[in-house]
C-alpha cells in the first residue's frame, strides 16, 4: 500500500518530469566530480571527441580533424557552447532531450488510447530508468536522436504530416538508421485500396499498377517533399562546408564499416576471420539478406501501427547488423515504453524477458573481458555467446509479436 | 641556467662521469598495457640537463594521442608523434612509429624520472597455423641527455650526437646526446596478443549463417503469423 501511494505519488506528472530532470542533472555535478577526482572517468570518450570537434569549429576548422569524430557537422555545431560557455554544456542539452524523449513518450501512449495514468507509468519507465539516465549524463547524444524519432512519431499520430517530415528529414540527417522507417511510413500513407469482401483478388496486370499508384497520393508526396528537401538541403549545406570528409565520415562509413574488434553482433568472427579473404564481399552480402527481409516484413505485416513497426525494425535492424554495441539498444529501447501497454504478457513474463536479455549480455561480456583485458584467446566462447545473444533476442521479439493487441484489435474485441 | 663551476673545462664532461641507466617494464595484461621507464641520471647531473626519450613503437601497437593529450598534465611529460595515429585500423594495416616523451626537469633530482605510457594492442590477422597469440616485440628507449653549454662535438665517446626536436612543440631542432647502452633490461619487451583461429573459418562462417538464417525464418513466420489486418 504504501509502495503504491509512493508510486502514484511519484509519478504525478508535476513530479515525474522535475524529478527525472534534476535526477539526471545531480548524475551530471557527479560526473564532473568524478573525472576530476578519480582515474576511471564517468564521461564518455564520445563526448570529448564531440568537445574536440566543436572547438575545431570554433578556430574556423573543419570537425572531422578530430579523429573518429563520424556524425554530422550539426552536433559539433549545436556543441559549440561547450567551448564558449562551460564544457557540461552539451551534457544538459543530452538530459534536456532526454526528458523530453519521456514527454514525447507520454503524449503518444495518451493519444494511442492508453489511459493516462498507464501513460505516466509506463513513461517513467524511460523517465526513472537508469541506463537512459546514465547514457545522457555521460555525454553520449542518443537522445537527441529518440527525440526527434518520438516526435516524427507523434505529429505523424496527430496528422501534422509537414512537421513529422521535417523532424524525420532531420533525424535521418543525424543517423542513418531512421531511413528504414521510410517504408512503413509510405505504406502507412498510401491511399487504402477497396477490400474486395470474401472474393480472392485476382492477379492481373491491374494489380501492381494499383499497388504502386497507391503511393501517388498527396500526402506521401508532401511527406517525401519535405523530409527529402530538409535532408538535401542539410547535406548539400555541409558538403559546400567540409566537402567529401563530411560525407565519408557521416554515412559512407556507417556503410560500409567492417569493424572486425569485439562486439555483440553475431556475425562479428566471421567477418573478422574473413576480412581479407575472396568471400568478404559475398559473406557481406549474406549478412545483410536477413535484415533486409525482415525490415520488409515486418512493414508489410505491421505498418497500419506505425510505433510498434518502428520499434521491431529498429530491434530487427541492430540485432542482425554487422556491428552491434550497447549504444545501439537504446535506439530501440526509447521505442519499447510504446509497445508495453499493448502487449498481453504479465508483470513477471515481462521482467523475466528482460532478465534473459541482460543475461544475454552478461554471457557475452565475460569472455569479452577477459580476451581485452586479460589477454586470453576467448574469441570462439565469444562468438558463440554472439550467436545466443541474437537467439535471444530473436526469442524476445518473437514474445512481443506474439502477444501485441494493437488498439484495433483491442477496440474490436471490446466491440465483441 | 648557468652551469656552475667548471666554466672553463669541457662544458660536457660532466657526460663522461655520467651513468644514467634506463629501466623499463610492462604492466597489466590483454589488449591495454603500460609501459613504465624509469631513468635514473645519477646525482653529478647539473641542473639543467633535459632528458629525451625516444621509443620506436611496433605496427601491433598503438598509442593514443588523445589519451596521451589528457595525461600529461596530470603525468608531467609531454609526448610528440611523428605520425599521425589510426586508432581503429588492425596491426597489417598500419606501420611502425616513433614517439619523443620529453619529461617536465631532468636535472640533479634525487627521484629518478618515472614515465607511464599507455599503449593498446591491434588486433592482427587470423592465423592458419594453430598459433592462438601472436608475439610482439617492443624496443627499448633511447635515452637523449640536453644542457645549454654543452656543445657535444668532440670526445663523446661512446656517446653520440642525434639531432631531434627540443621540445614537443615541434619548433625547432637542436643537437642531443645519445647515451650508449644505458639499459638495465636483460630481455627485450615482448607480448603476446589473442588471434582468431583462421582454421576454422568454414565452421564459423557455416554456423553464423545457419543461426542467423533460422532466427530470420522464425522471425518472418511470427511476423506473418500475428500480422496486423
Amino acid at each position: 500500500m504504501m509502495m503504491e501511494r509512493l508510486l502514484s505519488a511519484l509519478t504525478e506528472k508535476r513530479v515525474l518530469f522535475p524529478v527525472s530532470f534534476v535526477v539526471r542533472l545531480a548524475l551530471v555535478v557527479y560526473g564532473d566530480y568524478q573525472d576530476r577526482n578519480m582515474v576511471v572517468k564517468y564521461t564518455d570518450i564520445d563526448y570529448h571527441v564531440f568537445t574536440d570537434a566543436a572547438r575545431f569549429i570554433t578556430e574556423g576548422q573543419s570537425p572531422y580533424n578530430r579523429s573518429t569524430y563520424r556524425y554530422t557537422p550539426l552536433l559539433a555545431w549545436l556543441l559549440t557552447p561547450n567551448i564558449y560557455l562551460t564544457v557540461v554544456f552539451g551534457k544538459l542539452l543530452f538530459i534536456v532531450c532526454d526528458v523530453l524523449s519521456g514527454l514525447l513518450i507520454y503524449k503518444l501512449l495518451c493519444l494511442r488510447g492508453v489511459g493516462c495514468q498507464t501513460a505516466r507509468y509506463v513513461s517513467s519507465l524511460w523517465l526513472l530508468n537508469p541506463l537512459p539516465m546514465g547514457v545522457s549524463s555521460r555525454g553520449n547524444a542518443e537522445s537527441i536522436l529518440s527525440a526527434l524519432v518520438l516526435g516524427t512519431l507523434l505529429c505523424m499520430e496527430v496528422r501534422r504530416l509537414a512537421w513529422a517530415a521535417a523532424l524525420y528529414g532531420l533525424s535521418v540527417h543525424m543517423k542513418i538508421y531512421p531511413v528504414t522507417y521510410a517504408l512503413p511510413i509510405a505504406l502507412s500513407l498510401r491511399s487504402s485500396h477497396t477490400e474486395t469482401n470474401g472474393t480472392t483478388q485476382s492477379w492481373t496486370w491491374r494489380t501492381p499498377v494499383a499497388f504502386v499508384g497507391s503511393f501517388l497520393n498527396s500526402k506521401l508526396i508532401l511527406f517525401a517533399s519535405v523530409a527529402g528537401g530538409v535532408f538535401f538541403t542539410l547535406t548539400a549545406l555541409f558538403y559546400y562546408m567540409y566537402g567529401w570528409v563530411f560525407l565519408h565520415e557521416t554515412y559512407f562509413y556507417h556503410l560500409t564499416r567492417r569493424d572486425i574488434r569485439h562486439n555483440f553482433s553475431p556475425y562479428f568472427y566471421m567477418l573478422y576471420l574473413t576480412a581479407d579473404s575472396r568471400w568478404s564481399q559475398s559473406l557481406g552480402l549474406a549478412a545483410f539478406l536477413p535484415q533486409l527481409i525482415l525490415l520488409l516484413v515486418s512493414s508489410w505485416t505491421f505498418h497500419p501501427d506505425l510505433a510498434f513497426t518502428c520499434f521491431l525494425h529498429t530491434a530487427v535492424f541492430v540485432s542482425f547488423n554487422k556491428v552491434c554495441t550497447s549504444q545501439y539498444f537504446l535506439w530501440y529501447l526509447s521505442l519499447l515504453p510504446l509497445v508495453i501497454p499493448h502487449l498481453t504478457l504479465s508483470v513477471k513474463q515481462g521482467l523475466g524477458l528482460l532478465l534473459l536479455w541482460f543475461a544475454g549480455q552478461a554471457v557475452w561480456l565475460a569472455p569479452a573481458y577477459f580476451l581485452e583485458f586479460e589477454g586470453y584467446n576467448t574469441f570462439f566462447l565469444i562468438w558463440l555467446a554472439g550467436l545466443f545473444f541474437l537467439v535471444i533476442n530473436s526469442f524476445i521479439l518473437v514474445q512481443i509479436i506474439a502477444h501485441y493487441r494493437s488498439r484495433k484489435s483491442l477496440e474490436r474485441q471490446k466491440a465483441e | 641556467m648557468h652551469m656552475k663551476g667548471n666554466g672553463d673545462q669541457e662544458p660536457c664532461f660532466f657526460l663522461k662521469g655520467l651513468q644514467p641507466s634506463l629501466y623499463v617494464e610492462l604492466s597489466h595484461k590483454g589488449f591495454h598495457r603500460e609501459v613504465v621507464t624509469t631513468v635514473e641520471l645519477g646525482s653529478e647531473t647539473p641542473a639543467d640537463v633535459r632528458a629525451l626519450l625516444v621509443y620506436r613503437w611496433p605496427r601491433d601497437v598503438y598509442v593514443d594521442p588523445y589519451q596521451v593529450a589528457s595525461l600529461s598534465h596530470q603525468r608531467g611529460w609531454q609526448m610528440l608523434f611523428n605520425t599521425a595515429i589510426d586508432l581503429e585500423e588492425p596491426a597489417h594495416r598500419t606501420s611502425e612509429f616513433s614517439t619523443y616523451v620529453f619529461p617536465s626537469h631532468a636535472g640533479p633530482t634525487p627521484n629518478p624520472l618515472k614515465v607511464t605510457i599507455p599503449i593498446h594492442g591491434r588486433y592482427h590477422k587470423p592465423s592458419f597455423d594453430g598459433k592462438t597469440f601472436t608475439p610482439v616485440h617492443i624496443e627499448l628507449p633511447e635515452l637523449l641527455l640536453w644542457t645549454k653549454k654543452c656543445t657535444p662535438f668532440q670526445r663523446l665517446e661512446p656517446h653520440t650526437v642525434l639531432d631531434a626536436p627540443c621540445t614537443a612543440s615541434n619548433t625547432s631542432i637542436c643537437s642531443w646526446v645519445k647515451i650508449q647502452n644505458p639499459n638495465k633490461n636483460s630481455v627485450p619487451m615482448s607480448l603476446h596478443l589473442p588471434v582468431g583461429d583462421g582454421s576454422t573459418v568454414r565452421l564459423i562462417s557455416t554456423g553464423t549463417l545457419v543461426v542467423t538464417l533460422i532466427c530470420c525464418v522464425v522471425l518472418c513466420h511470427s511476423m506473418l503469423k500475428h500480422q496486423l489486418r
